[in-house]
């Protein structure tokens, strides 16, 4: 009977602790809240896993304007990356030993030994880092199709050209418009250099030190590597908009827009749920 | 069979041992019988051979003990059996709510969570109750853990809530109480695994890292090590249950891997340090702290710890070999060299055996 009592209070506690930071991420004011597309929200694959799996889940896609534009790699929407911000500087900022403060061997050494942290990530929708990668998008393909012409009769600068343009348009069609644009370690302070609520979503993720190669030179750089929460999961009541398109894959990225939208909150823990879902209709 | 006495668990391998002595005792008379050296009585003999049988028809009744070898093997498969038999219905538990909790909405969800912990807590308990012989225990009180896994885990991924290391804590105090209530091994070694894996990641979090990569530094299993070593000192070794032995084995496990580990790759220490050197330091403690075990061991009567720290020792010497000689030598030569050195060890332990027996203090 002892033993019953016992395990029957260590499950209902921990429950109720559990259950309590629930209450406490949404009772009051969410932290941010922001309307994502089928681009930042993307439906499970339906692989083997997702067979037996009668829930819900959409995978928060997101992305890092990398440094190195000049091959950028669009089709990428939600691993991690080197972003051209988080330097040496910003990386001793978060915690990370990055002294003596140069690309030096030992540097290198003392700085990739060191483990991922935990950090705040800001994440901006549709903001400047989407226009740069846009931009950059746009004057790959320019740049492709000018070669393309300059070399008329030339198979590879052609099917370059047309790779191009197919990157151009899944930039703008398709890719994750949400990108990690800082991280720091204190909310408040965070959320005074990006006091829009609606457009800069503060949420934990983990940042790795690694070195950089440019130009032949190594420079000390962090990877920004995952969300703490990669996935969120869609409510009960919201999933008879979801359930329809879970079943068709959707079809070749450029030619179709985004399906639908959800309403994303984060709350006081900066832990995500989903307010609402919306399908967009088709064109 | 009655339910008082099956909550006083440790009872049944007291039972099971008494059982054992007696069996063992009674060869013995025989072959003394056989060969004249001592000839009992036939009152004595009657008398002895009720009360052993007074015993024995009590223990069988009230425990299920094992009365012979046939039943001490058919034992052994039960238990086999019991285990594969938990893991799978474990197994089910799990895919049978992930097949349909997308069903429920999010208080139904909840509430099935909570109901089936506390329901498979119940049903051990109850079960607990009226199982002689322990195996259909060890079943319901497997489940009962992976509902509770299972109920947080799931509490987790259905309010996105940030993973945290804290969550290995109530499923190490479950898994620790359902051990001790119910006299499960294997419920205490996964109440083990879950504390060695909380202390590492705290470990690891009080040096800054992300507590999921806590185990990318062995280092941080030391504490856990020590820890689990000390409560062995603190609890005294429970015969009756064999729970000091596995606290023990896994304090010793968790102390060796990380060694091994870490005699071979320096550059993931803690130490800042050349790799080489911080290599070299951890053979030279990987075979001192085995050296150490295999004493102590032998001076406490600890028949797992002797054989953990000669298996260690053996481990650390042939990957040294491996480091030295794979290269060099031509197989055949490598091969007999290590044979050479297991003959070298049992020497060594034949040795030492020889000493403890010539001294009565170093016996248990």
């Amino acid at each position: 009977m002892r033993t019953l009592v016992a395990g029957a209070a260590l499950i209902v506690l921990t429950n109720a602790v559990a259950l309590s930071g629930v209450f406490v991420n949404r009772a009051t004011e969410a932290e941010s809240r922001v309307t994502l597309s089928e681009r930042e929200l993307s439906l499970p694959s339906g692989d083997f896993r997702q067979r037996e799996n009668s829930g819900l889940a959409l995978t928060l896609l997101w992305r890092v304007l990398d440094q190195e534009a000049a091959d950028p790699d669009y089709r990428y929407a939600y691993h991690g990356g080197q972003p051209a911000w988080l330097d040496a500087a910003h990386l001793s900022t978060l915690g990370f030993d990055t002294s003596p403060d140069d690309a030096s061997p030992e540097a290198r050494r003392r700085l990739l030994r060191q483990l991922p942290r935990q950090v705040l990530l800001v994440l901006e929708l549709e903001g400047p880092a989407w226009q740069q990668a846009l931009v950059r998008a746009r004057e790959n393909a320019a740049r492709e199709h000018a070669a393309a012409l300059a070399n008329p009769g030339s198979e590879p600068f052609a099917k370059r050209a047309e790779a191009s343009r197919e990157r151009l348009g899944f930039e703008e069609t398709h890719a994750s418009r949400l990108f990690a644009i800082d991280a720091g370690l204190d909310l408040a302070a965070l959320r005074s250099r990006y006091p829009d609520r609606g457009r800069y979503l503060i949420l934990r993720g983990s940042v790795r030190p690694t070195v950089r190669n440019h130009n032949g030179a190594q420079h000390l750089s962090g990877q920004v590597s995952e969300l703490a929460i990669p996935e969120i999961n869609v409510p009960f009541a919201l999933r008879p908009v979801l359930e329809p398109l879970r079943q068709i894959p959707r079809r070749d990225a450029a030619r179709q827009p985004p399906r639908y939208q959800v309403r994303l909150a984060i709350g006081q823990r900066l832990e995500a749920w989903i307010e609402s879902v919306t399908a967009l209709p088709a064109p | 069979m009655t339910s008082d006495r099956k909550t006083h668990l440790p009872a049944r391998s007291e039972a099971q041992r008494r059982a054992d002595e007696i069996s063992v005792f009674q060869a013995e008379l025989e072959r003394l019988e056989a060969e004249g050296v001592l000839i009992l009585p036939a009152a004595q003999r009657q008398a002895l051979a009720a009360h052993h049988q007074s015993l024995l028809a009590g223990y069988a009744r009230d425990f299920d003990i094992d009365r012979d070898a046939r039943a001490r093997h058919l034992s052994l498969g039960m238990r086999v059996t019991s285990f594969l038999g938990a893991l799978a219905l474990a197994a089910s538990v799990f895919f049978l709510f992930y097949q349909f909790w997308g069903r429920f909405p999010e208080t139904a969800q909840v509430v099935i969570l909570i109901l089936g912990a506390l329901g498979s807590l119940g049903l051990t308990v109850w079960i607990q109750g009226r199982d002689a012989t322990g195996y259909f225990t060890r079943l319901a009180a497997l489940v009962a853990f992976a509902c509770f896994v299972l109920n947080i885990s799931m509490i987790g991924q259905i309010f996105n809530i940030t993973p945290s290391d804290k969550a290995l804590l109530p499923w190490a105090a479950f898994a620790l109480l359902l051990a001790y209530a119910c006299d499960l091994r294997l419920l205490l070694a996964a109440g083990i695994l879950c504390l060695i894996a909380f202390v590492s990641a705290r470990v690891g979090t009080w040096g800054g890292v992300y507590w999921i990569y806590a185990g990318e530094r062995p280092e941080n299993f030391f504490v856990a090590a020590a820890l689990l070593l000390a409560i062995t000192g603190l609890t005294g070794d429970r015969k009756t249950s064999g729970f000091a032995a596995l606290y023990r084995v896994f304090g010793l496990l968790t102390a060796f891997i990380p060694l091994l580990i870490l005699s071979h790759w320096g550059e993931i220490s803690y130490l800042d340090l050349s790799p080489k050197l911080i290599e070299g330091g951890y053979q030279v403690a990987g075979f001192a702290v085995s050296a150490l075990t295999i004493w102590v061991g032998t001076r406490r009567g600890w028949p797992e710890t002797v054989n953990t720290g000669i298996t260690f020792f053996v481990l650390f010497l042939y990957t040294k070999f491996y480091d030295w000689w794979w290269e060099l030598m031509p197989k055949y030569l490598f091969f007999l060299v290590l044979g050479l050195t297991a003959l070298l060890v049992l020497l060594i332990l034949q040795r030492l055996r020889s000493v403890d027996r010539s001294d009565p203090k170093a016996r248990p």
